[in-house]
């Protein structure tokens, strides 16, 4: 083995471990919290603290904070809103970065620097103006009224923009000319060859909005409207500690952002800064 | 084409699901009761909620909807939207209240105060409610709102350690001192033993200026109207309490950090002062380990009146314009702060009932039988000064550490109390000062 090659697996170990290390520090405290699922309000205040729970058969916290919150119910409203905002972002997302990639019209730098300068605003801002809004519509108390505020993103329109400006122009100018029309263009050949690239939005964008709370608790009135993070709030507790059923909570609402993961990270894009745009 | 068009039919069909736009009945009242009760207290407020539609309501035709809206904060974030977008169609009837939301409540424009509503109901005797909870939802001289929920802090110790090192339980500072003589210096774990641990902050610092008849900061501690200075400077109430601090210091009696439920739990502190409602979760987590002794919040020294402020939060009323719902409003309110109603709720949280013929319930009776502890917030609470106030400033967080650091650089450099006291004045005047100006 030559010295360069040595040099090169060395250095491949070297990134691999520090990726490994990395990895570790940020999947920790999640670790941290679904065994914490398992441990008795005991096992919670022992000192020095413990990582394993005593036995994962101790199931009593989930089913104390199944007794507390119809979390069923409540996923199932959480599950509604993360899809529907998901898909019609998604749908916004893809058409105006088409028209941002392929066409040519007035103004189009500074319309996409207007797109840009939306994800300068702090949510919190727009929290009374939307709500204004929401309840003008009278959506107050429905999925739509949950889910219309997130029609809408930024993040997504840049993203796919920047994605669809690596397709070569002259193969839609050539697809022109055979007579395929924009939309069909539009679905036949550009959106299967950015699958990689729109299943990450996907699951980037579901994760935000199945987290989401201060909104939906903002637009909803009735406890059959709640969404699974309200839930995580009716089992905390302002006097005292009950980090174990907080935890089973938690523990369960990561369910399907897990399971969406697992689904789907054969299609999430490798090199995507993902982690650095989140919104 | 059909799949690609279902999330835009799935959007229409949410749009025509009917809102929260229900038309209210004529004669039968439904009142909306918004609370930020979680966990055991959030069952708790349904069963009562359930037990009110069943008598009461039942006789005089109100249903309750109780619906919970969060934490505290979260709540007055919604109250604050609904009162700025002017959708007062959204507000509740009766809606559960912490220091975070007095100011908006009484703003609002839509306020049917709790003096309102004793003024429409002279029969109600008020004098059965706690008079130092009910000052602490006053705002310019009105009583806003019915206290629901009411802690305080008081004196928690290791009464097998003083026991056994010959000492009665600390009322004052120098009491503390006294205490720390007699204890070992090593507990049976081999760990250091201290007899008190606390870095003053706001709250802390309000309770020990007020048992001196000061307020931190002027306008009541921010109760009356915004803070603009500070008021325990010319009174020497600062100067008093600093003094009696160092010297618990100096006597190595007090430990210039945090002491924590843990360390205590631990046997390697004494003295512990924290919120009354913990009670239950401290006798879990020692478990036998040692007896848990409980008493007033120590005083500053023997001049010093007992006492500690209240915390926790009321019940408000709306205006909704209908004569009928603000009297089924009342209705809900003083059956939530009825005797029976407090009792069960203080034997199930720890809160203190704001009721006092609520201490008169065979419930209450059972709890405080059985753990003597749970009464000493309700009879510190009792005799601690109607006028001492928690208190309310803008730049609540940068007042919070200044203090903090002022008093911890005091023990640690060794500065004079009265080097200190010209210090935090600047600092503290500065930041309130700052956030006028920059609130004008």
């Amino acid at each position: 083995m030559s010295g360069m090659k040595r040099r090169q697996l060395w250095g491949g170990i070297a990134v691999q471990a520090a990726a490994l290390a990395l990895g570790l520090v940020i999947i920790f405290p999640i670790v941290y919290g679904i065994l914490g699922a398992f441990k008795s309000p005991a096992e919670f205040s022992a000192y020095p603290p413990t990582f394993w729970p005593e036995s994962f058969a101790y199931t009593r916290n989930f089913r104390d904070a199944f007794a507390r919150v119809p979390f069923l119910r409540f996923g199932f409203n959480s599950l509604v809103v993360a899809f529907i905002g998901t898909v019609m972002r998604l749908l916004f997302a893809v058409l105006a970065a088409f028209a941002f990639a392929f066409y040519d019209f007035r103004c189009k730098n500074a319309l996409f620097l207007a797109v840009l300068a939306t994800m300068m605003l702090p949510g919190d801002t727009l929290l009374v103006t939307n709500f204004l809004t929401v309840s003008r519509l009278r959506l107050l108390d429905s999925y739509l009224g949950m889910a219309i505020t997130s029609f809408v993103g930024a993040t997504q329109m840049f993203m796919l923009r920047q994605s669809f400006l690596t397709f070569p122009r002259e193969l839609k100018d050539a697809g022109q000319v055979d007579g395929c029309g924009d939309l069909r263009f539009l679905a036949t050949v550009l959106l299967p060859m950015s699958k990689p690239v729109l299943v990450t939005l996907f699951v980037q964008s579901f994760v935000t909005l199945w987290n989401a709370y201060l909104w939906p608790l903002l637009v909803t009135n009735s406890n059959h409207m709640r969404t699974i993070q309200v839930g995580i709030t009716m089992i905390t507790s302002f006097e005292d500690t009950n980090y174990h059923l907080v935890l089973a909570g938690v523990a369960l609402s990561l369910l399907p952002s897990f399971l969406l993961f697992i689904l789907l990270r054969r299609n999430i894009q490798r090199n995507m800064t993902g982690g650095a745009l989140v919104g | 084409m059909l799949k690609r068009m279902l999330p835009l039919l799935l959007v229409a069909a949410m749009a025509l699901t009917p809102g929260a736009y229900a038309q209210e009945p004529a004669q039968p009242v439904s009142l909306l009761f918004w609370h930020s009760m979680s966990d055991e207290a959030g069952v708790l407020v349904d069963k009562f909620v359930t037990q009110f539609n069943a008598t009461i309501g039942k006789d005089r035709q109100i249903s309750v909807e109780a619906v919970f809206q969060g934490q505290y904060s979260d709540a007055t974030t919604k109250l604050n939207s609904i009162l700025t977008a002017e959708d007062y169609a959204q507000l509740p009837d009766v809606m559960n209240l912490d220091a975070t939301g007095k100011v908006a409540y009484f703003n609002s424009g839509r306020a049917w105060t709790l003096d309102d509503a004793l003024a429409a109901d002279p029969g109600y005797d008020i004098s059965q409610i706690l008079p130092i909870t009910l000052s602490n939802w006053e705002f310019s001289g009105v009583r806003l709102g019915m206290p629901f929920a009411a802690s305080t802090t008081i004196m928690f110790y290791n009464k097998t350690m003083l026991d056994e090192a010959g000492a009665m339980a600390p009322e004052t500072f120098q009491d503390i001192i006294s205490l720390s003589e007699k204890l070992p210096e090593k507990s049976a774990g081999g760990l250091d033993v201290l007899a008190y641990s606390v870095v003053p902050n706001t709250p802390t610092l309000a309770n020990w200026l007020g048992q001196l008849g000061s307020y931190v900061v002027n306008n009541k501690n921010g109760s009356e109207a915004m803070a603009t200075g500070l008021e325990c400077l010319e009174n020497g109430a600062l100067e008093t309490f600093l003094t009696e601090w160092k010297a618990m210091y100096d006597a190595g009696a007090l430990t210039n950090a945090a002491g924590t439920t843990d360390q205590f739990v631990a046997g390697q502190l004494a003295v512990l002062t924290t919120s009354s409602s913990n009670v239950t979760s401290l006798l879990e987590k020692i478990g036998g380990a040692f007896e848990l002794g409980a008493g007033f919040y120590p005083r500053v020294n023997a001049q010093a009146s007992d006492g500690a402020t209240v915390s926790g939060s009321c019940v408000v009323m709306f205006d909704k314009q209908d004569e009928a719902r603000k009297a089924a409003a009342w209705e809900l309110v003083k059956y939530l702060a009825s005797p029976e109603v407090q009792a069960e709720f203080a034997a199930a949280t720890g809160y203190v009932p704001v009721n006092t013929a609520a201490q008169e319930m065979a419930e209450y009776k059972a709890l405080v039988a059985g753990t003597p502890q749970y009464a000493v917030a309700g009879e510190q609470l009792a005799i601690t000064p109607a006028d001492m106030k928690s208190v309310t400033v803008g730049p609540a967080k940068d007042f919070y550490y200044a203090i903090q650091d002022n008093i911890a650089m005091m023990l640690d450099e060794g500065l004079s109390v009265a080097e200190t006291v010209e210090m935090m004045a600047d600092d503290l005047q500065g930041l309130l000062y700052q956030y006028e100006q920059a609130n004008k």
